[in-house]
């Protein structure tokens, strides 16, 4: 069985959050999966001439959690997309200044998210999602649950680089 | 420099400051953004409902299901089928694996929205014979590299699918429309490889029985882009619909026929892809905030006045020019946060100079895709010349002659409109501005 926990980076997680790693991977692939065959029952009602109208609601639901719990997860696994990794190439000292830079920045980021994703969630309580009638705040919600779990990772993240380095071990000799 | 000059300044310093110092790039983007709505009216939390609004797009949906198809297709190894019918139908040509690469791409562009899909396919299994047969790596890398662009203009193409969604043009025009440039590309790698690329192994003509039972082996696979462009031009999928039931085709047709024991795997590869969808849509995110913040200070005013100023209303000096600032924007961003973000000033032109819409959309995205094996930030050819094993340096040389086949297909998309909208005028005029003729059949076009 393929793990849904990557190995590479590891001297920068803590095991005990390997499980919520892996419940984010999970969710991602209920995610893709939940959409997909929303969208096929679409096609399918459609096509039938009894189209759910409710369906979209669904597929879009699942979209934009996957997308944002998919975000909290590549922060996590390091798997983001990057302009440059020029702090990867620097050692030391250097290393530790311009990672925790990084690190910081994208800290402050998720603590935005938190803070003004919760006044923007508060606030859609406003706005009715058709033809359910839920509040827009249900899907707002993922804004700052996403903050939480990035900034979660990047602490991680932080306290570990202090710790171990933030430059990936060299693998250990094996003796015969 | 006015107020808002200077913020848009400050918001793109800070973005590319970030960015190259190695903040993933949708944070990046959205500190960017945070800083300069602080200067701003605007409240903070609003620029969260920005953030959302640029996600909550229907069309987007189309992204993941491409990615899907590309992903499914990959890890359950159909792709060999295709890449042992390139080989029965080419590779007895000068430089026969360099050929398979580039009619390979062409066909996978078919089935998959993404160059990543395909640089990993082909430098995976082609890269190792390329090199057993004495070709040059870094010719491998920027071959590979430069044919995997031909999956943004082949359809399906996931950048036509979020150039459609964010600036309201039809997507299945885009795809029509990127048939020609795709074809041009590949025409042209052809055309190099075989008068200044290596000669490599020559093969034997493959006989009619083994094109055709290559052919025969690669049919499963084959009938996606069929379902996909098929279904679109039918009118009865929209590219979303049609991205989900080339899903479901994978699933209950491909893999049980072709690879069965992929079927345990799958549950890994969903949450997988689950991931990697979430990755290119967060930094849509983030750069539709980013454009919402640069039209909210008139940046897409100020930029097309500039462009307006210097080309006046001559549609193909304007087009030069956006192509002019694709081209620099391309070698520092990815093309998917480039279109968002500058889709208002691409708009604003459109418009002004009385442009097609899905002209306009063709010609933009070949020059991203030209962006893709373009320092510094050429992705295709890092990702290449990484599986390949060659400094990216070397690659970008070899590449040099290749850009000349790039810029050619530019320049034809600008100058000869008729030819790119042939196709999207024939299948799906409507999606050209035409409409239907009042007193009889057939369509008006403008």
């Amino acid at each position: 069985m393929l793990s849904l926990v990557q190995e590479s980076h590891r001297h920068l997680k803590w095991r005990a959050l390997d499980g919520l790693e892996r419940a984010l991977m999970v969710l991602c692939g209920v995610a893709i999966t939940g959409f997909t065959v929303s969208v096929v029952c679409d096609v399918v009602t459609r096509t039938l001439g009894r189209p759910w109208l409710w369906l979209q609601e669904v597929t879009m639901t699942f979209f934009i959690y996957g997308v944002f719990i998919g975000t909290a997860a590549a922060t996590r696994r390091n798997d983001h997309l990057y302009l440059a990794a020029l702090a990867e190439s620097m050692h030391g000292r250097k290393r530790q200044v311009f990672e925790t830079f990084n690190r910081l920045v994208m800290l402050a980021v998720a603590l935005s998210m938190v803070w003004f994703g919760y006044l923007n969630f508060l606030d859609g309580f406003r706005s009715l999602r058709m033809p359910s009638m839920t509040p827009l705040a249900s899907l707002y919600a993922a804004i700052p649950l996403c903050g939480a779990l990035v900034a979660l990772f990047v602490v991680e993240q932080l306290v570990n680089g202090w710790k171990n380095g933030f430059a990936e071990p060299e693998p250990r000799e094996v003796v015969p | 420099m006015t107020t808002n000059g200077a913020l848009i300044f400050l918001m793109a310093f800070l973005f590319l400051f970030l960015g190259y110092l190695g903040v993933p790039v949708a944070f990046a983007l959205i500190a960017g953004v945070l800083v300069v709505t602080s200067f701003t009216p605007v409240g903070l939390p609003s620029m969260m409902t920005q953030l959302f609004n640029g996600i909550d797009v229907e069309a987007l949906l189309a992204v993941p299901f491409f990615l899907l198809v590309g992903e499914l297709m990959t890890a359950a190894d159909v792709t060999a089928r295709m890449i042992r019918l390139s080989q029965a139908l080419i590779g007895h040509v000068r430089g026969g694996l360099a050929q398979v690469v580039t009619v390979f791409s062409m066909f996978f562009a078919g089935v998959s929205g993404s160059s990543a899909a395909d640089v990993a396919v082909l430098a995976r299994s082609l890269g190792p014979d390329m090199k057993r047969e004495g070709y040059n790596p870094a010719f491998i890398a920027a071959l590979i590299a430069s044919a995997s662009t031909m999956a943004n203009l082949i359809p399906p193409s996931i950048m036509a699918v979020v150039y459609g969604a964010t600036g309201n043009v039809s997507i299945g025009g885009l795809f029509l429309g990127g048939v020609v440039p795709g074809v041009l590309v590949g025409l042209g790698l052809m055309i190099y490889s075989h008068f200044f690329g290596p000669v490599g192994v020559m093969r034997l003509r493959s006989s009619f029985g083994e094109v055709s039972a290559a052919a025969r082996g690669a049919a499963i696979p084959l009938v996606i882009p069929v379902i996909i462009m098929g279904g679109i031009l039918s009118g009865f999928f929209t590219p979303t619909e049609a991205g989900v039931v080339a899903v479901a085709y994978i699933l209950l047709v491909a893999i049980p026929l072709l690879n069965r024991g992929y079927l345990r795997q799958l549950p890994h590869d969903m949450a997988m892809t689950g991931l990697l969808y979430s990755i290119p849509l967060i930094t849509i995110a983030a750069a539709s905030a980013f454009g919402w913040m640069l039209a909210y200070l008139r940046g897409p005013a100020v930029v097309s006045g500039w462009i307006s100023a210097a080309a006046g209303n001559d549609p193909f000096m304007i087009m030069l020019l956006l192509v002019l600032l694709f081209i620099i924007v391309g070698d520092f961003i990815d093309a998917i946060p480039a279109i968002i973000i500058f889709m208002p000033i691409i708009t604003e032109l459109t418009k002004s100079a009385d442009i097609n819409p899905v002209h306009m959309g063709v010609v933009i995205i070949v020059t991203l895709a030209f962006g893709l094996i373009t320092p510094p930030y050429g992705i295709a050819l890092l990702m290449a010349s990484k599986f390949i094993g060659v400094r990216f340096g070397r690659a970008m040389f070899a590449s040099f002659p290749i850009y000349i086949i790039f810029l050619a297909t530019i320049v034809f998309c600008i100058f000869f409109p008729d030819v790119v909208l042939w196709l999207p005028k024939h299948f799906l005029p409507e999606s050209v501005g035409c409409f239907k003729n009042p007193s009889g059949s057939g369509y008006i076009c403008p």
